[in-house]
């Protein structure tokens, strides 16, 4: 490699600017002074503490990662199916379907949030959860029809014809042959996915009622009014769940799989 | 007595245009027929009518008198090998094998016995426990076709099923397939494009052309005697012109020269083609006579085993195999002879 | 061939899409165009009102900026990234990656430290006495931009990434035999090689920016506000429905027209011909 003085610069200062906040939030989780402060003055656990006696965080962790997982698994079921008919079948119009099945990606979070909360809760006064969850099914949707679409792309499909011919029934086939076959497809739509739906905000910020509120929309709530290190605390925490869930998907899929 | 039976089977993908027309084809218990033709001529889709992954818009599809044309894939008993050969990429070589008779629900007992016995006859035996990633692409040949015989199907379909090897290992299969297919008695359909491939291994051949069969003969007759232009082409009939019927196995060229065949027909004009191997050379000077054509050569081609002469005659060009002895350069005038026997009418 | 399988597979999702986005869409839009008869007066009233021009513009003007930036800052990144060595390329993805997968309340959070009152900058600035007083940075147009470059460049990086890997060393090397200095080989080559890349990351970042809700929110407060703020605002705050409808449907048509706009761009410069995404 010959030496790029003017670009490992200027990649190095965005490195910087992309990780500086980041370590800037972990110091500060441990100052003791209630106001965030930076550089911190003493060390303490406090916060992190404070995180776990926070009620309404905590309650919103639980409710956000059931949401993700209801919503993505829905979409899972959905999507699966939907991908494999627009891969395997010259369906007619299939272009275009296959766009209205990405479209709620191109949509606004804003306006599906606001419009689902017209529809569910203002016109059907449904409760906020069904409209949460719908919320976060569609804009897990087209995650699996992107990504598990491209694994089906890839199959060659006379496994599934051999099948056939074996004694298979299409169902049967497409479970003990298909499915196997696109496995790492789905578990990376699923992660991604799942982690979308798990921190989206424009959505659930319009869908929050008493008890149903996303972890997202209750850190900006709670940004809102304290300002002080507990919120650090909590972002310590997910940024170590981040790492976690990618260390994952760099063992089982590498991590090029998501990106 | 017919064992398979295609009656005027029509296909169509688009509604519009006939990708077969109302192909007939009659196949015998334990005979091996081969599909040949052009790429594109409908071998693959006439393989899939068969295999019941293609329903036909017209004709009926009978096997032992039981037409089962509405009858879906998975109740056919059929053993297909694909061009890909189609491995189950998360099974082992086992799992491949015995994945038709765990449908059967056969029990463990008389499994693996059978899945032992396709192995060693496959010459598989030692490669069980692998993953079709780790075979080479004989192995995987070899894989495909012990999966697709073990169910002990009532028809083994196989689409250019050598297509992916080279050229070394296509000639080793051949005999294989060859050798399993005798040995178990097992009716198969043949697709290929190669026809040195489909001669050595067929009982008959089907030469098609555009969704029709054109012949289905021998390969011994289709070699010898083509029945139709284009196969004779397809089979490397090189030499075309245009005969006047004078009478019985007499003929004259456009140009009046006299020519004897051993084959008579009826029709008054006619096609004649002979392969440039089995044209004689006389130098000129040599007596004029019957199946005679005098020409002059334009291009001489060094083939290794022989000269090949592009030869200007007054029927055309022709094109000419002459022995390495004897090399006539360009320009020089010759004498050919079309011996009668060899000269084929279409 | 009739077949009913794709029919039945595609069914359920289609049923869910039209009942609840397709519909939910049609009942906050359609009030927009009818109150008793058709008319667009809805949507002239909103473009004649300064205030909603000023939102309408600031968030046009915000995503231009962003996207801008990302691809200064993302194109020479993606570039190093694609040709270091293999080793401290899985790491600098990673770190790309990191931010991408991170909540953005946190990532806004963040810049929050930084821009405020009493945030990182200020701090820093008043004990070297360089100030006396601290400067306003949060709550303005610059702290969304910074926020909204800090939440997409990331995305920006990893599609270039992706693209310029793609295109072989061997051109660069061939167009600085024919006597390029390596600027002009990386303008000449690298760069109209990774059109389509900066192409779509634009469109992501771009589209990002504009309905993006965190960072307007929490870095440009009530005094900055951008569509998406605007459109909860009137919806949850106000309860002005009619003007929130008419706001969804500014922000899909201009979202619309914008990829329209950089895929007519991409086919102008891209002389291989061929379709974008
Ligand atoms: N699934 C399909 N849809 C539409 N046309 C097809 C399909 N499969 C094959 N064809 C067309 O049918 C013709 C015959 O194809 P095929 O049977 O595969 O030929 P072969 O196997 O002899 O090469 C070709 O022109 C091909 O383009
Ligand atoms: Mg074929």
């Amino acid at each position: 490699m010959r030496k790029q003085r003017g670009l490992s610069i200027i990649s190095m200062l965005v490195f910087a600017f992309l990780i500086i906040p980041m370590i800037i939030i972990v110091v500060t989780s441990f100052g003791e002074n209630p106001s965030i402060q930076f550089p911190i003055q003493g060390f303490t656990f406090d916060w992190y503490l404070n995180v776990f006696e926070t009620n309404s965080l905590i309650q919103s962790f639980f409710l956000s990662i059931q949401i993700s997982m209801i919503a993505t698994i829905l979409a899972l079921l959905v999507g699966i199916p939907a991908a494999y008919a627009l891969a395997r079948y010259s369906v007619k119009g299939r272009d275009i379907l296959k766009s209205f099945f990405l479209s709620p990606a191109m949509i606004p979070g804003v306006v599906i949030g606001y419009a689902l909360f017209q529809f569910i809760v203002i016109q059907f006064q449904m409760p906020i959860f069904q409209g949460l969850l719908l919320g976060h099914f569609l804009i897990s949707l087209p995650y699996i029809i992107r990504v598990v679409g491209s694994s089906l792309e890839q199959l060659d499909f006379s496994i599934e014809e051999v099948a056939w011919t074996l004694g298979c029934t299409r169902v049967r086939a497409f479970v003990k042959i298909v499915l196997p076959n696109i496995q790492a497809g789905i578990f990376a739509s699923f992660m991604l996915a799942f982690i979308n739906s798990f921190n989206n905000i424009p959505v659930s910020q319009f869908l929050s009622g008493p008890g149903v509120t996303a972890l997202p929309t209750s850190l900006m709530n709670y940004i809102e009014y304290n300002y002080d290190p507990t919120v650090s605390a909590l972002s310590v925490l997910l940024m170590v769940g981040t790492v976690i869930l990618m260390y994952i998907i760099e063992k089982t899929l590498g991590l090029a799989s998501i990106s | 007595m017919t064992y398979v039976d295609l009656k005027d089977i029509r296909v169509s993908y688009d509604g519009k245009n006939n990708i077969l027309k109302d192909l007939n084809l009659s196949i015998e218990k334990g005979e091996l027929v081969s599909l040949l033709g052009p790429s594109g001529c409908g071998k693959t889709t006439t393989l899939r009518v068969i295999a019941g992954l293609i329903e036909p818009n017209d004709g009926d599809f009978v096997v032992d008198n039981k037409n089962l044309t509405r009858v879906p894939v998975h109740k056919r008993n059929f053993g297909m090998v694909f061009q890909s050969y189609a491995l189950f990429p998360h099974l082992t070589v086992k799992e491949n094998v015995g994945f038709g008779l765990k449908l059967r629900k056969e029990d463990k007992t008389t499994m693996n016995p059978k899945i032992q016995d396709i192995l060693e006859v496959t010459g598989l035996a030692e490669l069980g426990d692998r993953y079709p990633k780790q075979l080479s692409g004989g192995q995987r040949q070899r894989v495909a076709l012990a999966r697709a015989l073990v169910i002990e199907p009532k028809l083994l379909l196989l689409d250019e099923p050598l297509s992916n090897l080279d050229a070394k290992l296509r000639v080793q299969m051949r005999i294989e397939i060859k050798r399993i297919q005798r040995k178990l008695g097992i009716t198969s359909v043949f697709v290929t494009h190669d026809q040195e491939e489909c001669f050595s291994i067929s009982d008959r051949v089907a030469v098609m052309n555009n969704g029709i069969i054109e012949q289905f003969d021998t390969p011994e007759e289709i070699y010898n005697r083509p029945k139709t232009e284009f196969v004779a082409r397809f089979i490397g009939f090189e030499n075309f012109f245009n005969l006047t019927k004078q009478g019985e196995k007499t003929y004259t060229t456009s140009e009046g020269h006299m020519l004897k065949t051993s084959q008579s027909w009826d029709d008054t004009k006619l096609v004649a083609t002979i392969r440039p191997d089995d044209i004689n050379i006389l130098p000129k000077g040599t007596e004029q006579d019957t199946n005679m054509i005098p020409g002059k050569v334009v291009v001489r081609t060094f083939l290794g085993k022989s000269y090949q002469y592009e030869v200007e005659t007054n029927v055309g060009k022709i094109l000419v195999n002459g022995p390495k002895e004897t090399a006539y350069s360009s320009g020089e005038e010759l004498l050919l002879q079309f011996p009668e026997e060899k000269l084929i009418l279409v | 061939m009739k077949n009913k399988a794709p029919f039945i597979l595609l069914t359920p999702g289609l049923i869910l899409l039209i009942v609840f986005m397709f519909l939910p869409l049609v009942t906050i839009i359609w009030p927009t165009f009818y109150d008793g008869k058709l008319t667009f007066g809805s949507y002239l009233s909103f473009f004649q009102d300064n205030y909603n021009l000023s939102v309408f513009w600031r968030t046009l003007r915000v995503s231009l900026i962003v996207t801008l930036i990302c691809i200064l800052l993302g194109v020479p990144t993606a570039y190093y990234i694609a040709r270091t060595s293999k080793k401290w390329r899985g790491l600098m993805m990673a770190m790309s990656l990191f931010p991408l997968l991170t909540n953005s309340v946190i990532r806004s959070f963040a810049w929050i430290n930084i821009l405020g009152t009493n945030g990182v900058i200020n701090d820093f600035l008043m004990k070297l006495g360089i100030i006396t007083e601290p400067i306003k940075m949060l709550y303005t147009d610059s702290a969304i931009v910074v926020g909204s470059v800090y939440l997409f460049l990331p995305l920006m990086i990893i599609t270039l990434v992706g693209v310029i890997e793609n295109i072989d060393l061997e051109m660069v090397e061939a167009a600085e035999t024919l006597g390029a200095n390596r600027l002009t080989a990386f303008m000449k080559v690298v760069l109209p090689l990774s059109l389509p890349g900066i192409i779509v990351g634009s469109i992501l970042v771009f589209s990002g920016t504009l309905s993006a809700y965190t960072t307007p929110q929490l870095l440009g407060g009530n005094q900055n506000m951008m569509l998406s703020t605007f459109l909860y605002q009137n919806a949850m705050t106000l309860g002005n429905w009619q003007s929130a409808g008419v706001i969804a449907l500014i922000m899909i048509v201009t979202t619309i027209i914008v990829m329209k706009l950089f895929n007519m761009i991409a086919a102008k410069f891209d002389k291989r011909g061929g379709e974008h995404a």
